[in-house]
């Protein structure tokens, strides 16, 4: 029963739960993401099962989506084909789906055939979000998600975070700006150079005076 | 129109497996070849042999990439350009050792013959190459603007790395695209050997054309290429009605040199890319 | 790259002695066309193999030269040889000129359309080219037999020792890097547009005195000359026989002319073989049969020796600030930088910080000319540098080294020592220690120390607060493209906005 939803090393993210993987620039976030996906090789389960033998493909459709790095969206896609490209599911459920996320994210309501390169840097992060909904993950990977967003976008999107993971979502969070990411999580851990140089609830983790040399490589 | 099957099947490769293929005019000659054959060996008419024709050159097609475009992925674009003339000049050289250097005639597609319409007697075949692209090409359309499979293709032109990461199989996707570009090709190829004949040599010209399209279409644009092969089918037509064929492509070639001059991205090209 | 070496001198020099001493005519005939065909190749090796531009159109130069051959010929005698090399260049100088700069795919079309015009014209202006029955009877004043053979190889041999001497050394690199790192390669100064002009046009007149030769050797010109199936053997040869290995052409050109014959009861399949060789040799061997022998022979290229850091660090002479005022630079209307200025001086190193996307990269792009600024000036000295080339921007002291290392078999300090012997008064580093090792990071920072020590001026960009704060004189911090906070790295750091945005802290976590 109490198999968490992602474990890798000395990493494991539980249903519910919002873990904040902070770091600096070159500290490994992203290379430690991409191999929870499958794109490094690495010892990696999730739900309870080993995934480290799946193809990317196949581990995202057990229940994992990934929100990456400055978000890249289909540019070329509309806002709809962008997120039922990212369906499994057969048409009649798939655009149920899109239009629960459509009620969900009203930013993106407005405008769905609008072609995504067109649209901001706030409504390309949310219909990057939604594409990784699509297939009701319950593990949830977001690499920067707050980056070059404004404040208010920034606010909308943790406080949605806090949400789903109060619904039992488990969610992996990368941040360069630990205070943003430990106001929403329950626990952090700090990457230095690929290794997990500091872990703790968030709470200890922001009363700790050191913990802006440690993200800084030191 | 054949041109635009051409240009469509060029551009699907390219967006595809991220190469230019030069081999691609030479798929268009052996889809030729293929329908002679499969028209000497089984008296099929026309319309019959047409998916035999499209079903051999798709194989063709993803059997091309797997040698020449797939495995040089990681090296410089030359690598590939290389790699697929070698295998443009080992086709056309196998069929001029196969089947002669002789041009041959591709069986008819809807029998020869004209149609009295409205007055206008116009040729059978040329109408049946206007039919057949016509709804390839809305087939097409409706395929990668209408149906899931066709968005999915879409996702993974666009962006591979994050296709696989929304769990599509992208590996699938690419064979697909490329069995799609390779059965264009050979279907352009029967369309035309009736007409225009099937000569080993007729490759390079196909593959050109079909380059100057997508270049003055905008690079890995479909519609754009689509445009640019009309553009150049109308060109060629009212140009060499005015000066004879051979000026008329040398014009041809006068205006490509001048458009990647003044405009590098194409006549239709939108700046991609800019955007952080 | 490599010298030719003793074992190269004598393949290149024996085909021709043998063929004079012991072949009879229709070998020395044969030898002559290998010869014929090598030149054309050296020529294309410039061009595809050196810069890695997919020309095609060498094949079209190659039978522009036969054609102003036969037509020169019968007046200028000898001196057409010459000219037909003139006139190729002049062709490529002329037209190709503005396709230089274009994308590789691009720049392959602009060549194949050339080419396919240049074929047009053989066939159908009769009145100047004879149409499809070509020209003949011009040969009267050329040589023949044995003296034409001399003067083609003797014209190769030429070719080949020159062209190895030249990419041995610094020209080699200067051309990897334009082919591998065309940026890197303007910000060292290099002036990427005139090597490729240059690379460019040589190669056409070699293809063009190939080309004359070859008309004189067959007596006839016909449109054949210039078609696409002369472009195809230039290329599969010259890549079959290593794209820019000095002997790569010759190998090439030789294999080109003896395997037909040898396969010549096979009749069309030898081309078959021969194009596949091709893809083999593309696909297992990228460096040609000429690397393949010398690999077999033990004698790999001994690899690009690491550019070593001079004797002597100090400069004198050159600008003695570098000063930024008010430079801004937005992209699709959102602002990028925003009214940036700070100064630089010799002796002084000073680090830029902020998070992501804060405009740093931007900053040093715009310095060293790979972006142009929208406002503000850039001066080194009195000097506007702003709105200046890259390569030009260099050549007036502005060194840089790159994110990710530019060259595959670099490393990091490689790249550094190489903007160091640039000679730049002012070096400019984009995230030096990004994914180095502690070791590495100690490194680098003794030798930002002395290149400081030395008298220039060094910008540095990097995430490693406490390695910027062990080298720097100054810290600049930047966010969303603005100066929020400059000055001694101690004050820096101690700026709430600074902890706030950069360091991720806020004034309470503290």
């Amino acid at each position: 029963m109490s198999d968490p939803a992602l474990r890798i090393g000395d990493v494991a993210v539980d249903a519910g739960e919002i873990v904040a993987l902070l770091g600096g620039n070159g500290a490994g976030k992203t290379t430690l993401i991409e191999t929870i996906l499958g794109f490094h090789a690495g010892q990696v389960s999730l739900f309870g099962r080993d995934v480290s033998a799946l193809p990317v493909e196949q581990r995202v459709l057990l229940g994992v989506g990934y929100v990456p790095e400055r978000r890249r969206v289909f540019a070329g896609l509309t806002v709809l084909e962008n997120l039922e490209a990212a369906s499994a599911l057969p048409a009649v459920d798939r655009r149920r789906r899109v239009e629960e996320m459509l009620v969900l994210f009203p930013m993106l309501g407005e405008r769905p055939e609008a072609r995504a390169w067109l649209l901001s840097g706030g409504q390309q992060q949310m219909l990057a979000l939604a594409r990784a909904l699509m297939n009701r993950p319950r593990l949830l990977l977001m690499d920067e998600p707050t980056l070059g967003l404004a404040p208010l976008v920034v606010s909308d999107l943790l406080s949605r975070l806090a949400t789903m993971a109060e619904e039992g979502m488990a969610i992996l969070l990368s941040e360069q700006r630990a205070s943003l990411a430990l106001g929403i999580a329950h626990r952090g851990l700090v990457l230095s150079r690929g290794k997990v140089v500091r872990t703790g609830t968030a709470r200890e983790l922001a009363d700790d005076p050191a913990l802006a040399d440690l993200m800084a490589g030191g | 129109m054949a041109y635009a099957l051409i240009a469509l099947g060029f551009v699907l490769a390219l967006n595809a497996a991220g190469a230019v293929n030069f081999a691609h005019g030479d798929l268009v000659v052996l889809g030729g070849a293929v329908a002679v054959l499969a028209g000497l060996w089984t008296g099929l008419p026309g319309p019959l042999l047409l998916p035999i024709v499209a079903l051999v050159l798709g194989a063709t097609g993803i059997l091309a990439a797997r040698i020449a475009i797939q495995p040089l992925a990681a090296r410089p674009p030359e690598a590939t350009f290389v790699a697929t003339i070698a295998l443009a000049a080992i086709i056309e050289q196998g069929l001029t050792v196969g089947l002669g250097a002789a041009p041959l005639t591709a069986p008819p597609f809807a029998g020869s013959g004209t149609i009295d319409i409205g007055g206008l007697a116009l040729g059978r075949q040329p109408l049946a190459i206007l039919a057949v692209g016509a709804v390839l090409v809305a087939a097409v359309w409706f395929l990668l603007e209408r149906t899931q499979l066709g968005r999915r293709m879409r996702a993974v032109s666009s962006d591979r790395y994050m296709a696989r990461a929304v769990g599509i199989p992208v590996g699938r996707y690419v064979m697909l695209s490329l069995a799609l570009a390779g059965a264009l090709a050979g279907v352009a190829g029967f369309l035309l050997g009736h007409q225009f004949l099937v000569a080993p040599t007729q490759g390079a010209g196909h593959m050109l054309k079909a380059y100057i399209a997508v270049a003055i279409g905008g690079w890995g644009s479909v519609p754009g290429a689509l445009l640019g092969a009309l553009g150049i089918g109308l060109f060629e037509t009212f140009v060499s009605a005015a000066v004879g064929d051979a000026w008329a492509s040398a014009a041809l070639y006068v205006a490509v040199l001048a458009v990647l001059v003044l405009r590098p991205q194409g006549l239709f090209g939108e700046p991609v890319g800019r955007r952080a | 790259m490599r010298p030719l070496g003793w074992f190269w001198t004598v393949v290149l020099v024996l085909p021709p002695l043998l063929a004079l001493l012991v072949l009879p005519s229709f070998g020395q005939r044969m030898v002559t066309l290998v010869g014929i065909y090598a030149l054309m190749g050296v020529g294309y090796q410039l061009v595809f193999g050196q810069l890695g531009a997919l020309n095609l159109a060498q094949g079209a130069l190659f039978g522009l030269g036969a054609y102003a051959l036969a037509l020169l010929a019968p007046a200028a005698g000898l001196l057409a040889l010459p000219l037909a090399a003139i006139v190729a260049a002049a062709t490529a100088a002329l037209v190709c000129g503005p396709l230089l700069r274009l994308q590789s795919h691009y720049f392959a079309l602009a060549t194949l359309a050339l080419a396919a015009l240049v074929n047009l014209v053989a066939v159908h202006v009769a009145d100047l080219t004879g149409g499809a029955n070509g020209l003949a009877g011009f040969t009267a004043a050329l040589p023949t037999g044995a003296a034409l053979l001399s003067l083609v190889w003797a014209c190769l041999i030429v070719a080949v020792v020159l062209y190895a001497r030249l990419f041995r050394g610094s020209l080699g690199h200067q051309a990897r890097l334009l082919r591998e790192a065309p940026l890197a390669a303007a910000t060292l100064g290099i002036d990427g547009g005139r090597w490729r002009f240059a690379a460019f046009v040589a190669g056409a007149a070699l293809a063009g005195l190939a080309g004359g030769f070859s008309a004189t050797l067959s007596g006839v010109v016909s449109p054949d000359v210039t078609s696409f199936p002369i472009m195809i053997l230039c290329l599969t040869s010259v890549v079959l026989g290593g794209s820019r290995h000095p002997m790569g052409a010759v190998l090439g050109a030789v294999i080109a002319v003896c395997l037909p014959e040898m396969l010549r009861d096979l009749q069309g399949l030898w081309l078959l073989a021969y194009a596949a060789a091709t893809l083999v040799v593309v696909r297992w061997a990228p460096e040609g049969l000429a690397g393949l022998i010398d690999r077999w022979r033990g004698a790999t290229a001994a690899a690009t020796p690491l550019p070593m850091l001079p004797d002597s660090l100090a400069l004198s002479g050159g600008p003695r600030e570098l000063v930024l005022e008010s430079v801004s630079k937005s992209f699709g209307g959102v602002a990028a930088l925003s009214d940036v200025s700070f100064t630089v001086d010799r002796g002084e190193v000073v680090g830029l910080i902020g998070p992501n996307g804060s405009g740093k990269t931007t900053l040093l792009n715009v310095i060293g000319g790979l972006e142009s600024a929208d406002g503000g000036t850039i001066r080194l000295d009195g000097q506007r540098i702003d709105g200046l080339s890259p390569h030009r921007i260099a050549r007036a002291g502005i060194g840089r080294t790159f994110q990710t290392v530019p060259l595959a078999d670099e490393t990091r300090r490689g790249d550094i020592v190489r903007a160091i012997t640039s000679g730049a008064p002012f070096l400019l580093l984009d995230e030096p220690a990004a994914g180095a090792s502690d070791r590495e990071r100690r490194d680098i920072a003794r030798l930002v120390d002395q290149v400081s020590a030395a008298g220039r001026g060094v910008l540095i960009v990097d995430h490693d607060i406490d390695l910027l704060t062990r080298v720097c004189d100054r810290l600049v911090c930047l966010d969303r493209g603005r100066v929020i906070a400059a000055g001694r790295p101690a004050e820096v750091r101690a700026d709430p906005r600074v902890r706030a945005t950069f360091l991720g802290l806020d004034e309470a976590a503290a």
